[in-house]
C-alpha cells in the first residue's frame, strides 16, 4: 500500500506558447478513486494523454509500482495497465458487445474468431464489478450507460489496473451515476484505481477518496476527502470564490408567451421522434426540459426556432401560429435561441466575433444602410458594447470566433441572443462544456432574463441545471412530456426516475420502502454529509 | 490597440507568405525534373526567363494571358465563398461566350451601347447555363459537382452543332474551322495599349490588352465590394462556412446559393471576352477550352479572394509562358509544366493548412 500504484513526478508539458503541464507530480493508490478537477484547458486532458502515451512530456517521470517507464503509446499504456474511458465513446455501433470488446485483441482458430473463450472471461469480470451487459447485444440499441459499461469491460479486459474517466458522468442520468460509483467501489474493492475527471462538485464529493485541483498547468492542491467542500473546491479551480447558488429574481409570471400544441415530429427513420407535446411557458418563466439525450428535446427546439417540417400540432407564440414562419419571422418576432451545439450551429467560427455578434440582426440597420451596404463602424461599435458588458474575455471584436476558449465562444451566443431582447429564449444545454466562471455568468443571465419578464425553455441534460434555474419542469421521454412538475415540489431523484420512462418510474414508486427507497436514503444521507462540512 | 494591428498584420504576413513558399519547393521539383532530363538548371531558367520577364513585351503578353485567366479565377471563387462547387465554368463560358457573340453579331447599337450590351450577354448566357444546375442542387439536391460536369459536355456538343449548322457564317465546307458570322465593329473590342505607352510601359501592338482587361478591373472590384462590404456577400460567406448556422440566423440559404451560382456562371460567360470580341471578332467552338478549369485552381491558390485571384492568375499566366520557353530553348517539354502546376497547388494547399493551423494555434493562445 506504500508504493503508489501510479506516480507522475514533475511533469511539464510546453506546447507552442502555452505551458500546459508545469511540474505537475501526481500519484494514485491502489483502491483509491482520485479525483482530478479543473477548469477546461486547465491541464487535466494533456496530463492523462501524457499518461495514456498520446503526448510525450518535455520533462517528468513516470512510475508504476515504483518502477520508472516510458510510455509512448497507448498500446504500451496498456500493456502497462492503464486503461482509459473517454468522453466519446470508442465504439462501432453495428457491431455486438462482444464484438467491441474483443476488437484488437481477438484471437483465431485457422481464421475463425474464438468467441467463446473471451465470452466467458467477460462474464467474470462482468459479475465482479456490477457491470452486467448483453453480450449479443448490437451497440446501436443499447443506452448510452451500458455503452459505457461496455468501454470499462474493454479496458478491463486488456487487463488495466490503472483506469482513466474522463467526465463520464456528462452523459448518464443519475440513477445510471449511481450505477456507475456501484462499479467504482467494486472496483476499488478489486485493488484498482480509479482517475476520475469531472468538474460535477457533487459526484467527486461523493465517490472520491482524493482530490486534485489543477489551474493553468499547475497542481493547486491536493485534498484528502474529509477537509474537502464543494466552495473550497469551487474556489481552488476558478482561484477566487464562486458563487455556487443561483439567485433567482422575484419576477410575477406573466401571460403565455409560447404554447405548443400535441406537437408531432416524424424522424427520418420514420417514427414520431416527437410524439405528441403538450406545454406551455409564461413571461418571467423558466420552463426546463428535463430527459435523457435522444428522447425528442433537440428536434421540439428545433421546431419551435426553425421551420422544420412537423406532422401535427401548433406552435403558438404570443397567440399567432409560428408553424409556417421562416427562421427569420421568427426571430423578428421575439424568439432567440442558444442552440445545443455552438460549433455547428452558432457561430461562423473564422469570421470576427463583432460578425458573430451581429448574425441574425446584421441585415437591420444601422449594421447595414438602406444600400444593403455593411456599416463596418456600426458593427464594432455595437460589438464593444456588448463585449464590456457580457465580459467576453477578447483581444479584440475584430478576433475570429475560433480563437476563443468554449466558455468565451459561449458567452458570445449568450451576448448576441440576449441582446435581441426576446420575450422566448430557447435555450439548449447553454453551459455543455463551459467552465464554472462562464457556466455561473450564464446562468445569471438567464436569470437576468427571466427577471426581466423573458419566457425561457430550457432543455439540459444536466438535471442540476435544470433544478436550480427552472420553476416549472416537464420530463420528457421518448418524444412525450410524460410528467410535468413545480420546481417545489419535486426532487432530483424523483425526475431521475421519470426520466427513465412513466413504467420505471411507477415501478420505482410501488417498491417504495425497499429498494429505491434505500437508495434515495443513501444519497440523502451523502448529501447531508456534504453538507454539513459546507 | 496600436498592438492589435501589428499582431493582426502579422498574422497577414503568414498567409501571404505560404503561397510564395509553395511556389518556391514546386521550383525545387522543376530543378530536379531538368535536371534528370539532361539539362543544365540554368539554361532552364534563362530559358524561363527570356520567355517571361526579360522584356515588356513578354510582361504585357503574360498580363494579357492572365485576363481569360483572372475570369475563370474569379467565377469559381465566387461559388466557393457560397459553398457551392461550380465546375461548370467551362460550360458557362462557352455558352455565355456565344450569346454574347450572337448579340455582337445580330444587334445593332453604337459602341458605347453595343460593347456593354455584349458584355451582359455574356453574363447573362453563363448565368443561363448555370440556372439548371444551381436549381437541381437546391431543389432535388444534385450535386453540382456532377451536374456541371455533364453540362460542360452538353455545351460543347451543342455549340458544336450550332456552330456547324443554324448559327454557322460560312457555307458549308468553306473552312476547317466552323464558325459564326462576323460580330458587328461596333461590338469588337479595341486595344489599350497606347494608354500603357503613354504610361512609359512599351506594348508591342501585337499584345492584347483591350477592353476586357477594363472589364476585368471593374468586375474584380464589384465583386470584392459585394463579398466583403454588402450584406449579401456577408451572408454569401455565412453559407459557405456552414450552412447549419446561416439558416439559424435566419438566411435564405437556397436562394443565396442559387445567386452565387449564377453570378458565378456569369463571371464565367465573361472568360471568352478577350479571344472573341478582341482577337477573333467571331465564336467559334475552337475558342480556348480548359480555361474553366484552371480557375479551379486558379480559385484554390488565390483563396477564393478577388486580390488573391489577380496574383493568382498571373501566377499561372507566367507559367504558361515559361513552358513555351522551355520547349522553345532546352529538351525539357513543355508539358513538364502542367506537371510544375500540380505541384505547386499540392505544395500551396498543404502549407496553407500548416500555417492556418499555426495561426489558429497563435490565436488561441492570444485570446487566452
Amino acid at each position: 500500500m506504500n508504493v503508489p500504484l501510479l506516480e507522475m513526478k514533475g511533469i511539464t508539458k510546453r506546447f507552442p506558447g502555452v505551458l500546459a503541464n508545469d511540474r505537475v507530480s501526481f500519484d494514485l493508490y491502489a483502491g483509491e478513486v482520485h479525483a482530478l478537477v479543473g477548469e477546461n484547458g486547465a491541464g487535466k486532458t494533456t496530463l492523462m494523454k501524457i499518461l495514456y502515451g498520446l503526448y510525450s512530456p518535455d520533462s517528468g517521470e513516470i512510475f508504476i509500482n515504483g518502477e520508472g517507464i516510458h510510455i509512448k503509446n497507448p498500446r504500451e499504456a496498456i500493456h502497462h495497465g492503464i486503461g482509459m474511458v473517454h468522453q466519446h465513446f470508442m465504439l462501432i455501433p453495428p457491431f455486438t458487445v462482444l464484438e467491441n470488446i474483443i476488437i484488437g485483441e481477438e484471437s483465431h482458430r485457422a481464421g475463425i474468431l474464438k468467441l467463446d473463450e473471451p465470452a466467458n472471461k467477460i462474464r467474470e469480470i462482468m459479475e465482479d464489478n456490477n457491470l452486467i451487459v448483453e453480450l449479443d447485444a448490437r451497440i446501436e440499441n443499447i443506452p448510452v450507460g451500458l455503452q459505457q459499461r461496455v468501454e470499462i469491460l474493454k479496458i478491463l479486459y486488456r487487463g488495466a489496473e490503472i483506469l482513466v474517466f474522463d467526465e463520464p458522468t456528462a452523459v448518464l442520468t443519475p440513477q445510471e451515476v449511481h450505477e456507475l460509483f456501484k462499479t467504482f467501489r467494486e472496483m476499488k474493492k478489486r485493488g484498482k484505481g480509479i482517475i476520475f475527471i469531472s468538474h460535477k462538485l457533487d459526484e467527486v464529493l461523493e465517490i472520491a477518496d482524493r482530490i486534485t485541483v489543477i489551474r493553468k498547468g499547475k497542481i493547486i492542491r491536493t485534498l484528502e476527502r474529509k477537509e474537502a467542500t464543494k466552495p473550497l473546491i469551487a474556489e481552488l479551480m476558478v482561484g477566487k470564490p464562486v458563487l455556487l447558488e443561483v439567485k433567482k429574481p422575484e419576477v410575477k409570471v406573466g401571460e403565455v408567451v409560447l404554447e405548443v400544441k400535441d406537437l408531432r415530429i416524424k424522424s427520418p427513420r420514420g417514427y414520431d421522434v416527437v410524439a405528441g407535446v403538450d406545454f406551455n411557458v409564461r413571461s418571467g418563466e423558466v420552463y426546463g426540459i428535463a430527459g435523457v439525450e435522444g428522447n425528442g428535446q433537440s428536434e421540439l427546439v428545433e421546431a419551435i426556432a426553425e421551420d422544420v417540417p412537423i406532422k401535427n400540432g401548433d406552435i403558438i407564440l404570443m397567440g399567432k401560429s409560428i408553424v409556417r414562419w421562416d427562421v427569420r419571422r421568427r426571430r423578428e418576432a421575439g424568439i432567440s435561441h442558444i442552440p445545443e451545439d455552438r460549433h455547428r450551429y452558432g457561430l461562423l467560427l473564422p469570421f470576427s466575433i463583432a460578425e458573430n455578434l451581429t448574425l441574425g440582426m446584421h441585415y437591420r440597420e444601422p449594421f447595414v444602410n438602406r444600400l444593403q451596404v455593411m456599416n463596418r463602424k456600426a458593427i464594432r461599435d455595437f460589438a464593444k458594447g456588448v463585449i464590456e458588458k457580457f465580459d467576453i474575455r477578447t483581444p479584440s471584436e475584430m478576433t475570429p470566433a475560433h480563437a476563443l476558449s468554449g466558455g468565451n465562444q459561449q458567452k458570445v451566443i449568450v451576448a448576441r441572443e440576449l441582446s435581441a431582447e426576446p420575450k422566448l429564449l430557447l435555450a439548449s444545454q447553454p453551459t455543455r462544456g463551459v467552465d464554472i466562471g462562464a457556466t455561473e455568468f450564464i446562468h445569471n443571465q438567464i436569470m437576468n432574463a427571466k427577471g426581466e419578464g423573458r419566457a425561457v425553455l430550457l432543455v439540459s441534460a444536466d438535471l442540476d441545471e435544470i433544478m436550480s434555474l427552472s420553476d416549472r419542469i416537464g420530463v420528457i421521454y421518448k418524444g412525450r412530456i410524460i410528467r410535468e412538475f413545480q420546481r417545489s415540489e419535486t426532487t432530483k431523484e424523483e425526475i431521475g426516475f421519470y426520466m427513465m420512462g412513466e413504467k420505471e418510474a411507477e415501478k420505482e414508486a410501488g417498491e417504495g420502502a425497499s429498494g429505491g427507497g434505500e437508495e434515495r436514503a443513501d444519497k440523502a444521507a451523502d448529501k447531508g454529509g456534504s453538507g454539513d462540512e459546507a | 490597440m496600436k498592438l492589435d494591428r501589428i499582431k493582426i498584420d502579422k498574422y497577414r504576413l503568414l498567409e501571404i507568405v505560404s503561397p510564395v513558399l509553395g511556389f518556391l519547393a514546386s521550383l525545387v521539383v522543376l530543378v530536379i525534373i531538368v535536371v534528370a532530363v539532361g539539362e543544365s538548371p540554368v539554361k532552364a531558367f534563362v530559358a524561363i526567363y527570356k520567355f517571361s520577364l526579360s522584356k515588356s513585351a513578354k510582361l504585357a503578353t503574360i498580363l494579357s494571358m492572365s485576363i481569360p485567366l483572372f475570369f475563370a479565377g474569379i467565377a469559381v471563387a465566387f461559388a466557393f465563398q457560397a459553398g457551392v462547387f461550380n465546375i461548370g465554368v467551362e460550360g458557362q463560358y462557352f455558352f455565355g461566350g456565344l450569346i454574347g457573340a450572337l448579340a455582337g453579331i445580330y444587334f445593332h447599337f453604337p459602341p458605347f451601347i453595343h460593347i456593354p450590351v455584349v458584355i451582359i450577354f455574356s453574363m447573362l448566357g453563363g448565368a443561363l447555363w448555370a440556372l439548371i444546375p444551381a436549381i437541381l442542387k437546391v431543389t432535388k439536391n444534385v450535386h453540382e459537382v456532377i451536374s456541371t460536369i455533364m453540362f460542360n459536355s452538353i455545351a460543347l456538343a451543342l455549340l458544336n452543332y450550332l456552330v456547324n449548322d443554324p448559327l454557322s457564317g460560312l457555307g458549308k465546307g468553306k473552312s476547317l474551322e466552323p464558325q459564326t458570322a462576323k460580330i458587328q465593329s461596333t461590338a469588337l473590342f479595341g486595344k489599350i495599349n497606347g494608354f500603357f505607352r503613354l504610361l512609359g510601359w512599351n506594348v508591342p501592338d501585337y499584345v492584347y490588352l483591350d477592353y476586357s482587361l477594363i472589364v476585368a478591373i471593374i468586375m474584380g472590384i464589384i465583386v470584392w465590394f459585394v463579398l466583403f462590404r454588402m450584406r449579401y456577400g456577408f451572408e454569401i460567406r455565412a453559407v459557405g462556412t456552414s450552412l447549419d448556422v446561416a439558416r439559424y440566423a435566419g438566411m435564405k440559404v437556397k436562394r443565396l446559393q442559387i445567386a452565387a451560382f449564377l453570378i458565378s456562371g456569369a463571371l464565367g460567360g465573361l472568360i471568352g471576352l478577350q479571344e472573341i470580341f478582341a482577337i477573333r471578332g467571331y465564336y467559334t467552338y475552337n475558342i480556348a477550352s480548359g480555361l474553366g478549369f484552371d480557375g479551379i485552381a486558379i480559385a484554390l491558390i488565390g483563396r477564393n479572394s478577388p486580390l488573391g485571384v489577380v496574383f493568382a492568375s498571373i501566377l499561372f499566366a507566367f507559367l504558361k509562358q515559361a513552358g513555351y520557353g522551355l520547349q522553345f530553348y532546352t529538351s525539357v517539354p513543355n508539358s513538364v509544366i502542367y506537371v510544375i502546376t500540380g505541384l505547386m497547388i499540392l505544395f500551396i494547399v498543404v502549407i496553407n493548412e500548416i500555417t492556418a493551423g499555426y495561426i489558429k494555434a497563435l490565436r488561441k493562445k492570444e485570446a487566452l
